[in-house]
Formats: C-alpha cells, sequence, structure tokens
C-alpha cells in the first residue's frame, strides 16, 4: 500500500529539483509564443496522412532508405507528396502536387520563408533548408480565389 | 498559474486572441519540455520539438474537438515527434544520446556547478543522489517520473497520452515508481 502524502512530498520534491537541474529553457518558451504568428486563419489544412518515419510496414521500408523521408498531406481536392532527403548542407526537399498543376509554393522553415513554384506537372524542389520544423503554403494557379491550402508542421 | 480549464483558452486562441495563447504557452510548455526530456532529447531535438508542437497547435487551433482536452492533444503532439526524431536519428548517423541527466552539454550549467552552488552541503548531497537515483530507473519509471516533474503539475491524462498508457494505470504507475525510487536512495521515507 502507498504512502500518499509521502509520495505527494517527493512529487514535489522532484519537481523543485527538476526546475534547478532542468529548467525549461527561456528560448523555447518565447519561440512557443511566437508560433503563433505563423498560424493562418484563412488556409485550408492539409493534414499529413503518411510519414515514412512512422510506418514500418514492408511498402514503406521498400521506397523509403536512411538519410530519404516520404510524407504524404493531403485535402479533399488534392495531394501533396514530400519526399526529404539529409544533406551535407541540411535538408533538399522535393514535392510533388496531385492531380499536377502550377502553384506558387511557400517553403516556411527555421530561417524564414522560400518562395517558388510547382510546375505544369506538380513539381517543386528546394536545396539546403534548415532542420527544424517546417511547412508548406500551396496556391495553386489556376481555379480562383480559392484559399490557400498549409500543410502541417513537422520537424525535418 | 491558474488552474482554470484551458478550454476556453483554446477558444479564445481559435479567436486570434494573443494573451489567451500566451497563457496555453504558460501552462504547457513545461509539460512538453519535460516530455523531450522523457524521451531523452538533446537541447537541440527537444527545441525542435518543441516548436513542431506548437506550430501545430496554432495551425489546428480552430478545429480542436475537445478544448479542455488541450494538455494530453499537445502531449500527444510532442510524443509523436519525440518518436519521430528517435526514429530519423536511428536511420541516419548515430549520435551521442545526450540524455537530460548527463552533465557533458556546453551550454549548460553542469549538475555538478549547480550543485556546488548549493549552500547547503547536505541539501546538495541529498539532490544530487535524488537525480542520479531517477536515472537509474527502468526506462519507464524514469520517463514517467521525469513527466510527473513538469510545472505545473500535469493531469494524469497528460502523462498517459505522454507515455501512450491508459489513463486509469498513471496513478498505480506514478507510487509503483516513486517506491522503487525510494529503494534506489535506500530509504524508507
Amino acid at each position: 500500500m502507498s504512502d500518499e502524502p509521502a509520495d505527494d512530498a517527493l512529487e514535489h520534491e522532484l519537481r523543485q529539483l527538476a526546475a534547478r537541474l532542468d529548467p525549461v529553457p527561456p528560448e523555447l518558451v518565447q519561440a512557443a509564443v511566437g508560433a503563433f504568428s505563423w498560424r493562418n486563419v484563412d488556409a485550408e489544412l492539409a493534414e499529413l496522412v503518411f510519414d515514412s518515419l512512422l510506418n514500418t510496414d514492408q511498402a514503406a521500408l521498400v521506397r523509403s532508405s536512411p538519410g530519404r523521408r516520404l510524407v504524404s498531406f493531403q485535402t479533399p481536392e488534392l495531394t501533396i507528396d514530400v519526399e526529404v532527403t539529409t544533406t551535407a548542407s541540411g535538408r533538399d526537399v522535393m514535392g510533388q502536387i496531385t492531380p499536377p498543376q502550377r502553384a506558387s509554393v511557400e517553403i516556411r522553415h527555421r530561417a524564414g520563408v522560400i518562395s517558388t513554384d510547382a510546375d505544369e506537372q506538380g513539381s517543386f524542389r528546394s536545396a539546403s533548408l534548415q532542420t527544424g520544423p517546417m511547412s508548406l503554403r500551396v496556391r495553386p494557379a489556376a481555379g480562383g480565389p480559392r484559399p490557400p491550402i498549409v500543410t502541417d508542421w513537422l520537424s525535418i | 498559474m491558474t488552474d482554470e480549464e484551458p478550454g476556453w483558452l483554446v477558444t479564445a486562441a481559435a479567436g486570434g486572441d494573443q494573451a489567451a495563447w500566451e497563457a496555453l504557452v504558460e501552462r504547457f510548455s513545461g509539460l512538453i519540455w519535460a516530455i523531450t526530456r522523457a524521451y531523452r532529447l538533446s537541447r537541440a531535438d527537444a527545441a525542435d520539438v518543441s516548436q513542431t508542437t506548437w506550430l501545430r497547435l496554432a495551425e489546428h487551433i480552430d478545429k480542436i474537438e475537445n478544448a479542455d482536452r488541450i494538455g494530453a492533444w499537445l502531449a500527444t503532439a510532442a510524443r509523436r515527434e519525440c518518436l519521430q526524431n528517435i526514429r530519423s536519428k536511428a536511420r541516419t548517423v548515430p549520435t551521442e544520446d545526450m540524455s537530460w541527466f548527463d552533465s557533458g552539454s556546453d551550454d549548460d550549467p553542469t549538475e555538478a556547478e549547480v550543485l556546488r552552488a548549493e549552500t547547503e552541503r547536505e541539501e546538495a548531497n541529498r539532490a544530487s543522489l535524488l537525480w542520479q537515483a531517477v536515472g537509474r530507473l527502468p526506462a519507464r519509471c524514469r520517463q514517467l517520473i521525469r513527466i510527473l516533474m513538469a510545472e505545473p503539475p500535469p493531469r494524469y491524462a497528460e502523462i498517459a497520452a505522454a507515455l501512450d498508457l491508459p489513463v486509469g494505470s498513471i496513478g498505480p504507475t506514478r507510487a509503483r515508481c516513486l517506491q522503487r525510487l525510494r529503494r534506489e536512495l535506500g530509504e524508507c521515507i
């Protein structure tokens, strides 16, 4: 039978110990506050539906390899497949929009925003991204004034 | 530190209220940090995981189904990011495991430095022994105890989400792990 007051006291002591020996870094809290400004109120969210890091089935193993990660994002209208490759200078990203279409693509990552375009085949790429959180903001060229699409964030 | 239901903070932040967002950060950044340390991520990786988790919440905040369970939502997201981080490391070059109770990190005051600053030698000794005893616990206990150390104290539902365990198992596991910690300390307090 456990002794609850003693457990609570020990837990309290442990909490104080962590606050002293392994406190939350202030820069981490500042970054979390800043995350709010990246919000896209007008955008449609493309959710992460596949990540080769989380899928260890045979098909995923065949298609992926060390240093190469495959992720897919989806909205009801389109799919964005992204291949992230680890290189000496950071991460390279190759993307494919399906169905294929021209679009402007913003790659949002630690160092800021990189603007590029998907060609008529729907493919786009960018090299030497910094590691850390990344998300895409995609605005299809055709289809009139539709809201842009943003993908879930993932850490690359 | 408020102990109110965080649901209204989610609703307010979804409406664009920066102060509500900051209150959410104040309430849960300690939990997310504790989770990254429970999974033994380095400070740099912990920062990535934490930031990805918050960015993900910012993008999802107007779609959260059960706003009162936002802590568990964040804990689940942080756990997944931790596992992805660990797997991405395992698939590339093995890197040094800078665990949270190692004292080798350059930018950190080391455990020894912090403890040296203690005015009471006995108190420092006790703290050092306790910290080391936590590090010797079996993985599941060490993880649970590290998350339990978060400030403000996490709810059981949040600890359960962080470790992917049933919420009903957290109370008994906590009691068992604290008991185990006492054995490691070699005392019967």
